[in-house]
């Protein structure tokens, strides 16, 4: 039998110092220094002299751009946080998916621009363009499940999130060299041009129907979610797995359909910014599926509607928040910095709020 | 075919051409078509052509269970079964070839760039389509024949026979390195190596001769003998100081072995050591994965050009950063260490109570800000924007400068002794156990008495201070830098260095820098592909061998156990007894498949 | 027993999760040198009241006291070096660390070496780090041979199960804890390792003046060991005295086999 040898330390206490909510301190002087710093840069901006200033015009433009620009990320950002929600998994490689779907549609694009197919009969070509790259996407996005997440199902979670990223790596160079590193000109078709007078201002028409679709998009996507059979069974496995296959769910059917879904969705926001930045290029999906991740955090990942909102919100911010912003501070060339900025959003919100704007993310550890 | 499926050997060759058809879209097999492995004929693109069949056919005939019965294919099945595979992914492959050319292979080139004549006439090894695809069709079925025999022949022939076209292989890769250090030390190599491709074919034959007998020798010895080889390494004292004096011997007079070329290459490998060390300090041993490292790096540079008299590149010559010192390089090393540390805990704060995933995103999210702001206008005072500095110290000592390539690999070589010392003493230290705890099980590490907020932000410390040396290190390299260097690529790197040399390992770390470094150094043709390498890399190790080429033991059985008794705990949503159930379930049913279970006294 | 001044004592404790309260109201005391039993039917509050006294959760109201300290809003790792060690529901080890390594980890609230002392080694921490594997082995060798010898050098997950939860118990020995709480200590175990168990706990007070707060389920212990048992529902207290004043109580019935059984 073994005898204590030494007598144990037991008169321990607790110092003031250590006592101190340490954490929640530095909390909220991070907090008081940010929102000083975001107003004073934002109220400079604002009183800059006339010549300086950014006209409202400028402004409206900024929106426009940004509205745009969210509802692409939403769309993107909607594929994570339907994986995530069933998986926990962040499928780094999402962004690819996004590529691939582009180049499909590109393909497309470039075996009728000659014959002006796409000018003479716009609608069905924009049709045919969208299912093709869906088609594309889907096809990456499903395999990618099969081949790369599948066999990993249950490891370590470093492991499925260092094989996103190695599969990221892998898809994206696999059309550079198919597809050359060149950017691919991706012409826009006449009737998207120019810009349509939407309540007294000039609105690109591009932008607007970019808008238009991938609100449509959610629409349908939330009615899917919550009405059909398909949907529920999602639901359900995204609440718990396990028990939604003691409930006869085919759990590995359901993984496999959200990433169709996934695909669907990635595939129309391809085109939509093809045609909006009227080019497509191999690393074109890092950046965009980096910010839609993002957007996804930032409105509460795991929803829908966070999803949604998180895009728009956070095109609102890349758009309007450096300008307005670091003008004030006089640093130059501040959209220079827009992508940095989108990372300094997603450190923020994971630092004070990791549910996201609608609280509903789970990003902490219990 | 005995017990392979006829379904099994189609469907492997199926996969066999798609990845063939791959290889040649991807541009792989083209790029390579000259590279000479062994003799003229053999290239590592006409390799990659009959590679496909070789594998898949080894794979497919694999031993089976049939009706509860494990099944070994005799090696006449596997040659049938080979043959069939072969043909098909090889017959499947040259279809598409022909394909291509019916339809006209420059309309193809439209959609891959890949597609082009060139490669047509490589794949039918420039004797016109009829003879070339019979030839390519005839090499494919024999390479799967020889996958399938290969594969069934007695134990003691297929590791010798796999290990010899390994090291026939390999050795013809290193063409670029061996032949110089032959005639350093005074050897013509010109009976092993042609004067400017791979190996000569009766070198080629040797070679392949020699790694069979001795990978027979050694499998033939017996179990017994080879844990008594192992077990005198790893027990001995003597034996292992001999081997290591051996070892620093061989670093030491290695750049006079292989030229400065080689240096070179062995140069940026050392860089890479010492981001994968810290990286590892990082990922291996606290488990925070920082797919951010590129910031230290880059820190790393940067400060010491800064404090070292380093001057910006304009577009009106050298000018003065807004800040600078003109410090001798080992203070300024010094001082760029302890503030990289200082970073580190800067980065570590805010993702101390994030999820993996969301840890990872965050870091690299970090790692993008410092990269962005390296070209920025707005650093441009400061940094040097896009045209970067100039001016770098080149570390001299009593007038000994570390610039030139062989120079530099000694400089080089102290720090990464070093950081291995380092870490080494932390992982068998308190702190390494604290951090093996905190990376096993956090919240029981936490409430066992380990301050996890401590230990990660201490992680991130020394991981910092181990990365910014070799960003220090990088700058003394090159002299100047420019933003181009500081990418996301560098951080992806470190990752995969220290994923396929295994997570926690450092011998893994210098194995996976060599590898992934210094294989594309020395083989210029890779360059282009490093990233796609690197990808698929990372992909086929997780999926594959998760714990890395040269496992720490610990992690070994770490990687491979299920992830929900972790977590089962971890999430308690409400106390109830499905949670407690179904956890003490798993833990009894792992335990039902415990070799070693115990019968208690 | 008392003698006055409680070691841990817990004061109108409420937590809840969604809608679900956990605990209400709840309040208990534990004095020095007692060994204190706490019982109740399945989601009682039991593990809920160790998680929120060891600091895993913060209390959505009332207090939580040791030694006359607050321990709401601190870090479980403080509240172990405060001395208050624990065990788990389902054994938690570090399966791939060894079953030495194990107990030596618990040695790391009261032992301080940080990277200097990893890196250069120099007396004080070789000192110190033997004194740490001296403290562990005596730890393990608290539960005889079983987890003495070769198995001290064996990964924690090749134990059988008894021996996972002995090993986890040593390990909160380790801790040179003043008060050790164990979750359900003998679930799981046959009958002999559960008799064996419950002169483990007793020990535990006598010979290494520990107090001790046990959930447990297994009655033949809770009667065995216990000076005072406290009786959990719902969240809250509905009983407590001996073992046979609180086992008699129809309230406690009731809560355990249902209205009938307590008529």
């Amino acid at each position: 039998m073994a005898t204590v040898t030494d007598p144990p330390t037991r008169e321990v206490r607790m110092g003031r110092l250590e006592r101190l909510p340490w954490r929640r301190v530095i909390l909220i002087v991070l907090a008081v220094f940010i929102v000083g710093t975001v107003s004073i840069g934002a109220l400079r901006t604002l009183t800059l002299p006339e010549g300086q200033r950014y006209s409202a015009d400028a402004w409206r433009d900024f929106v426009v751009l940004g509205i745009a620009q969210g509802a692409i990320y939403a769309l993107i950002a909607l594929g994570y946080t339907l994986v995530y929600g069933i998986l926990r998994m962040i499928n780094f490689a999402h962004g690819e998916v996004f590529m691939l779907g582009a180049f499909a549609a590109y393909f497309f694009v470039d075996a009728y621009a000659a014959t002006g197919f796409l000018d003479r009969h716009p609608l069905p070509a924009l049709g045919i363009l969208l299912v093709v790259a869906m088609a594309a996407s889907v096809g990456v996005a499903v395999l990618l499940e099969r081949v790369a997440y599948r066999p990993l199902r249950g490891a370590p979670r470093l492991v499925p999130l260092i094989t996103a990223i190695g599969a990221s790596l892998f898809l994206q160079n696999t059309a550079r060299g198919f597809f050359g590193a060149q950017t691919r000109g991706f012409r826009k078709p006449e009737i998207l041009q120019g810009s349509w007078t939407i309540l007294g201002s000039e609105m690109p028409r591009i932008r607007v129907v970019v808008f238009l679709t991938a609100a449509l998009a959610v629409v349908v996507l939330t009615l899917f979610i919550s009405r059909t059979k398909t949907g529920k069974s999602m639901r359900a496995v995204a609440e718990d797995a396990e028990i939604a296959s003691l409930m006869g769910i085919k759990v590995d059917r359901v993984v496999v359909t959200t990433f169709a879904i996934g695909g669907l969705l990635a595939g129309i926001a391809a085109v939509l910014f093809a045609l909006t930045f009227e080019g497509v290029n191999f690393s074109m999906g890092f950046r965009p599926g980096i910010a839609a991740f993002t957007a996804a955090v930032l409105g509460g990942i795991g929803s829908i509607s966070g999803a949604a909102l998180g895009g728009l919100s956070l095109g609102l911010l890349q758009a309007i928040g450096p300008s307005l912003i670091l003008t004030g501070y006089h640093i130059p060339s501040p959209f220079q910095l827009k992508d940095a900025f989108t990372f300094l959003v997603l450190v923020l919100v994971l630092i004070f709020r990791p549910g996201g704007i609608l609280g509903t993310g789970e990003a902490e550890k219990v | 075919m005995g017990p392979v499926p006829l379904r099994s050997a189609i469907g492997g060759g199926l996969i066999g051409a798609v990845v063939s058809i791959y290889l040649a879209l991807v541009g792989l097999t083209e790029r390579f078509s000259d590279l000479e492995l062994v003799g003229e004929q053999v290239t590592l693109g006409r390799v990659l052509l009959v590679l496909p069949p070789f594998v898949a056919a080894y794979v497919v005939t694999r031993p089976r269970v049939v009706a509860g019965v494990r099944r070994v294919p005799t090696p006449a099945h596997g040659a049938v079964a080979g043959a069939a595979t072969g043909l098909v992914s090889i017959g499947a492959f040259a279809a598409a070839i022909v394909f291509a050319e019916w339809f006209d292979v420059n309309r193809v080139r439209q959609v891959f760039i890949a597609a082009s004549p060139t490669l047509i006439e490589f794949v039918t090894f420039e004797r016109g389509l009829a003879a070339g695809i019979v030839l390519l069709i005839a090499l494919g079925l024999v390479s799967g024949v020889a996958g399938g025999v290969i594969r069934n022949a007695s134990p003691q022939l297929r590791s010798p026979l796999v290990l010899g076209i390994a090291a026939t292989l390999l050795m013809g890769l290193l063409q670029r390195i061996i032949p110089v250090a032959m005639r350093e030390l005074g050897v013509e190599p010109d009976f092993l190596y042609e004067p400017s491709g791979g190996l000569t074919l009766a070198g080629g034959i040797g070679v392949f001769v020699i790694a069979v007998v001795a990978s027979a020798l050694w499998t033939r010895s017996g179990p017994a003998a080879r844990e008594r080889a192992r077990s005198t390494v790893r027990e001995q004292p003597a034996t292992r100081t001999a081997l290591l004096v051996v070892l620093l011997a061989l670093l030491g007079i290695l750049p006079l072995l292989v030229g400065a070329v080689i240096s070179e290459v062995l140069g940026t490998v050392m860089v890479f050591i010492l981001l994968g060390l810290g990286l590892n300090i990082v990922v291996g041993y606290a488990g925070l994965l920082d797919l951010g490292y590129v910031a230290f790096f880059a820190f790393g540079a940067y400060a010491l050009g800064l404090l070292s008299g380093a001057t910006l590149n304009t577009s009106a010559g050298a000018a003065a950063p807004a800040f600078s010192a003109n410090l001798n390089f080992y203070i300024a090393v010094i001082v760029v260490v302890i503030l990289a540390a200082g970073l580190g805990l800067l980065i570590g704060a805010p993702v101390l109570r994030l999820r993996g995933d969301y840890l990872a995103i965050v870091t690299l999210g970090l790692g993008e800000i410092v990269s962005i702001l390296t070209q920025s206008r707005w650093l441009a005072p400061l940094v040097g924007g896009p045209q970067g500095m100039r001016g770098i110290t080149d570390a001299e000592i009593a007038g000994y400068s570390f610039r030139a390539p062989q120079h530099f690999y000694y400089l080089a070589l102290a720090f990464v002794i070093l950081a291995i010392f380092v870490s080494w003493r932390l992982s068998s230290s308190r702190v390494g156990r604290a951090w093996n705890a905190m990376r096993e099980d956090e919240q029981v590490a936490d409430a066992m008495g380990i301050s996890t907020t401590r230990y990660k932000l201490l992680a991130f410390a020394m991981g910092g201070a181990v990365g910014s040396l070799g960003g220090a290190l990088f700058a003394v390299k090159i002299g100047s830098l420019t933003p181009a260097s500081f990418e996301i690529l560098v951080s992806i790197t470190a990752l995969a260095v220290v994923i396929l040399g295994g997570l926690g390992s450092i011998p893994g770390v210098v194995v996976g820098a060599l590898v992934l470094i210094g294989l594309p150094g020395l083989l210029r043709e890779f360059e282009e592909y490093r990233l796609l390498i690197y990808g698929g890399v990372l992909v086929a190790i997780m999926v594959l061998r998760p714990q890395g080429l040269v496992p720490n033991v610990r992690r070994m059985r770490e990687l491979q156990e299920d992830e929900v008794t972790q977590d089962a705990w971890a999430n308690p949503k409400t106390e109830g007894e499905t949670e407690e159930t179904y956890a003490a379930v798993v833990a009894g049913g792992r335990l039902g498949a415990e070799p070693e279970e115990e019968i208690d006294e | 027993m008392s003698d006055g001044t409680h070691l841990l004592e817990l004061r109108n404790v409420a937590k809840h999760f969604g809608g679900l309260y956990a605990l209400s109201g709840l309040d208990m005391h534990v004095n020095p040198g007692e060994i204190v039993s706490v019982i109740g039917p399945n989601g009682a509050g039991k593990s809920t009241m160790f998680n929120v006294v060891t600091g895993l959760y913060e209390p959505d109201d009332g207090a939580v006291f040791y030694r006359g300290e607050s321990l709401v809003g601190l870090a479980p790792n403080q509240i172990t070096r405060l001395g208050v060690a624990r065990t788990f529901q389902t054994v938690h080890l570090f399966p791939n660390m060894t079953v030495l390594e194990n107990a030596m980890v618990g040695q790391h609230c009261r032992t301080k070496s940080g990277v200097f002392g990893a890196v250069f080694r120099p007396p004080s921490t070789l000192r110190e780090e033997e004194r740490i594997r001296q403290r562990a082995k005596e730890a393990l060798e608290f539960f005889g041979s079983r987890l003495a010898g070769y198995r001290q050098e064996q990964p924690a997950n090749a134990l059988s199960y008894a021996n996972r939860r002995r090993l986890e118990m040593a390990r909160a020995i380790a801790t040179d804890p003043t008060l050790i709480m164990l979750d359900e200590p003998t679930a799981g175990m046959n009958p002999t390792e559960t008799l064996e168990l419950r002169d483990h706990i007793v020990r535990m007070r006598d010979q290494l003046g520990f107090t001790v707060l046990v959930i447990e389920h297994d009655m033949r212990v809770v009667k065995g060991v216990s000076d005072r048992v406290i009786a959990l529902d719902y969240g809250r207290k509905i009983a407590e005295g001996t073992y046979d004043e609180v086992a008699n109580n129809p309230q406690v019935v009731e809560a355990y086999l249902g209205t009938k059984a307590a008529g």
